[in-house]
């Protein structure tokens, strides 16, 4: 009997519905996961759908260039930066089974369809038909139903493909720098796209954004979401050019994929070479531990604790990648918010910046530096046992951790602000933005020492340092959306003070920030380090992958 | 007298199913135990509760008259442990995790230097290698735990499955090095289901199975004159073949 994509989807089914079997917190996590599903579907069809009774046909344009576009950006973004992909297939697990890559890759493919958001993104969609059906009648609709499935296609290959690409490349120790690079890009590539259209919109020029529109739907983004538009407005030529270029999109990006499918079957995970017979001089092995900048540390539990957290921040490859998010997510954020509400590109408003707008930017930025620890332990798996069996504190753990983490925050920190401010020509601000950041930054860790503490989970044995467990993704979501709403909670004093003393705030920020950031950090690391303390052994078993 | 390792009454239950109902067992001190049971039999839970990476249900243990889980550390001390399948934090070469493992045990750097570059020699591991943990092979893996759990000098020596998939080469080595530690006063527990390694080294053997001690005692009273499989197989239970199924193969 030839194996089906059938089967993988059933397979799928099967290890996601055994995965929730017994496990009452996943069970609720999966509904969860299945309401914010049905909540996007719901908004997404009205919205698009909403467009069938305009006036005219802006509005189609709009939303099927736009809206196709972010819908297809979001399907390549959302996994890299925010949740991971679902490898509840593993493809390591096909390597022995005599399967051709053409049946592996359309039976991993239409098990990557079976799953909440492919279901979701159908849903939302499907709006555009309904508008395309009202506009132009039937023959617009079925084809812009065609455009619809064909997108929803184009979307999950294309997560596909660049994550695996992306895994494949953070795995060979060799190209890391180029994925750091390759994710900057990617990031930056949305730079430009914000500004373009902050700008449109502040002036309200719709006939810019429709022109930008209709020029995103000749390229693989929005060409299936515009199909509808292309009947209604008498461009019949235009339908199977555009159909040509989604397939030939989705054809190359499932190329891509089999390419990349390939080497993770094999493992490629052990790329030592250059490594392995070298060997380093007469250091003692005491020595060799510490990173060379951190040798002036004291050879005792906490500095080999910071070393070892220094260590794993970077040849960890799952923590690695969450540095590299930080560092470009962290940077271009503020630049994009600051600049972009400048409109820099007419150079027409002459906006001032404003601290307050600068603060909250800082305030993010210390935010998601702190979201980095919430599953730090999960990082670690089993192999935190051994700090178990010797007995460390709970405190001194997590101090050392946060130094540790904090080694390569820190810096970040610093030079963001100072980035910031030049580029807004503002330096007298740099002090109260390092406090404002500061702030944030030590209420951020202070939450995500207890939600590490609390709400560890495990990771899967894989290399690939996207991947989570099924369920796992919305408990990631969710605990670090929960963490970031508190921290944003404890940094209103911070806007408080930025909005309503501006004056005092330039001059007071930096020491009131260090200081507020302090006291959450100090009273964190105790707290949660009393937690920890009694809570170790539940903590060990959280994060023990089942087997 | 007290006992290296005691353990009272432990028991633990994963959602349904009762992985360990109730253990009771006494290793004297300066003894070599193995600890015999099938796949699934509770080894690994009940080793894991009684060094404290798991907290049991009910009942005690003791490390050297120290309660494990009322007072942690003082039992800490006097224990080496190398958990099974536990990853060790794989990212750092042999010797960096030696030193780490030492420094965490609070030892002084100087002697935790000459104890790693020692281990690393007699285990062959290399002192100036620079491979990382997660690139070494089974049997290398199962010696730097080892080396880890040594590093320390304990009292009290706890091993989950340290001959498991590991070349014979190493398994002598890790077999010497263990005998040499008993010989001194220590002691060891380990876990196994490979009957020749502890029919030929251990002076006891408990047989564990569906979390219970079937029986334990010396050697020699568990075989009572047969062969330690013959024994297992009988109190364990199991199916004997008759010669006629798989009659295809």
């Amino acid at each position: 009997m030839a194996v089906t994509p059938w089967h993988f989807v059933g397979l799928k089914l099967r290890v996601m519905r055994n995965g929730l079997r017994g496990q009452r917190w996943r069970i609720a996590l999966f509904v969860i996961g299945l309401f914010f599903g049905a909540w996007f579907s719901v908004i997404g069809f009205v919205l698009f759908s909403a467009t069938g009774f305009a006036r005219t046909d802006t509005s189609l344009v709009l939303v099927g260039g736009l809206g196709g576009a972010a819908v297809v950006v979001g399907w390549l973004l959302m996994p890299l930066v925010f949740f991971g992909v679902d490898e509840t297939l593993d493809p390591a697990r096909f390597a022995l089974l005599p399967l051709d890559r053409r049946t592996l890759v359309s039976g991993m493919f239409a098990a990557a369809l079976a799953g909440v958001p492919a279901f979701a993104t159908l849903a939302a969609t499907s709006g555009l038909a309904v508008a395309a059906l009202l506009r132009g009648g039937p023959v617009a609709g079925a084809l812009q139903a065609v455009g619809v499935v064909a997108g929803l296609l184009l979307c999950v290959s294309l997560s596909r493909a660049t994550t695996s690409a992306f895994s494949a490349m953070l795995r060979s120790r060799r190209v890391r720098d180029l994925a750091a690079i390759l994710l900057a890009v990617l990031a930056a590539l949305l730079g430009p796209l914000q500004i373009g259209l902050l700008a449109a919109a502040r002036t309200a020029d719709w006939n810019v954004l429709a022109g930008v529109a209709r020029v995103l739907g000749w390229t693989p983004l929005a060409a299936a979401y515009t199909l509808g538009l292309d009947v209604v407005e008498g461009r019949w030529w235009a339908v199977p050019l555009k159909l040509l270029i989604v397939a030939g999109t989705i054809a190359a990006l499932l190329w891509w994929w089999s390419v990349t499918l390939e080497n993770a079957m094999v493992g490629t995970a052990t790329t030592t070479s250059g490594r392995g017979t070298r060997e380093t001089p007469h250091t003692s092995p005491t020595t060799r531990l510490y990173p060379v900048l951190l040798r002036g540390l004291p050879r005792s539990r906490s500095g080999a604790l910071v070393a070892l957290q220094v260590r794993y921040w970077w040849r960890d490859t799952r923590r690695r990648a969450n540095l590299i998010t930080f560092a470009v997510v962290g940077m271009f954020v503020p630049l994009m918010v600051n600049i972009g509400s400048r409109g820099l590109i007419e150079g027409s408003a002459a906006i001032p910046p404003s601290l307050t707008t600068v603060s909250a930017s800082m305030v993010f930025v210390g935010v998601l530096g702190g979201v980095g620890l919430a599953n730090q332990f999960g990082y670690d798996g089993t192999a935190y046992s051994a700090n178990i069996i010797a007995g460390v504190p709970g405190a001194a753990e997590l101090r050392a951790r946060v130094a540790g983490f904090s080694f390569y925050l820190g810096p970040l920190i610093l030079v963001i602000p100072v980035a910031l401010a030049l580029v807004l020509h503002r330096p007298g601000w740099i002090p109260s933005m390092w406090g404002a950041a500061a702030a944030a930054y030590g209420c951020g860790v202070a939450i995500n020492l207890f939600v590490s503490v609390l709400g560890a989970f495990s990771l899967p044995e894989t290399t690939n340092p996207f991947a989570v467990n099924t369920g796992a993704g919305v408990t990631k979501s969710l605990f670090s959306f929960a963490a970031m709403l508190c921290t944003l909670l404890l940094s209103v004093p911070v806007f408080a003070m930025s909005t309503l003393a501006e004056e005092t705030w330039v001059w007071a920020g930096l020491p009131a920030g260090v200081l507020y950031g302090g006291t959450a950090l100090w009273l964190g690391t105790r707290f949660a380090g009393r937690l920890l303390d009694r809570r170790m052994p539940e903590l060990l078993s959280a994060i023990t992958p089942r087997r | 007298m007290t006992f290296a390792l005691a353990l009272h009454g432990l028991a633990k239950r994963f959602a349904d199913k009762v992985a360990v109902g109730g253990v009771d067992l006494e290793v004297p001190t300066g003894s070599f135990y193995g600890l015999l049971g099938p796949n699934g039999a509770g080894k690994t839970t009940t080793l894991s509760m009684a060094v404290g990476l798991l907290r049991p249900d009910a009942g005690t243990a003791t490390v050297l008259g120290h309660d494990v889980w009322t007072d942690p550390l003082a039992a800490k001390r006097m224990l080496g442990v190398m958990p099974d399948g536990a990853r060790l934090f794989d990212r750092l070469t042999g010797a960096e995790l030696l030193a780490c493992h030492g420094l965490l045990r609070g030892m002084p750097a100087a002697v935790v230097d000459q104890r790693a570059r020692e281990l690393l020699d007699v285990l062959a591991l290399g002192d100036a290698d620079r491979t990382l943990v997660v690139d070494y092979s089974a049997g290398m893996k199962k010696k730097i735990g080892l080396a880890c759990a040594l590093l320390h000098a304990p009292k009290m020596l706890v091993l989950d499955e340290p001959f498991e998939a590991v070349d014979p080469v190493s398994a002598a080595l890790i077999r010497d090095i263990l005998q040499r530690y008993v010989a001194s006063g220590n002691t060891v527990i380990f876990s196994s289901h490979v009957m020749e390694v502890v029919e030929r080294i251990c002076t006891h053997v408990a047989i564990l199975a569906q979390g219970r001690i079937l029986t334990a005692g010396t050697i020699a009273d568990v075989r009572a004159g047969r062969s330690l499989e013959d024994v297992f197989v009988q109190v364990v239970g199991g199916r004997t073949a008759t010669g006629q199924e798989l009659a295809w193969l």
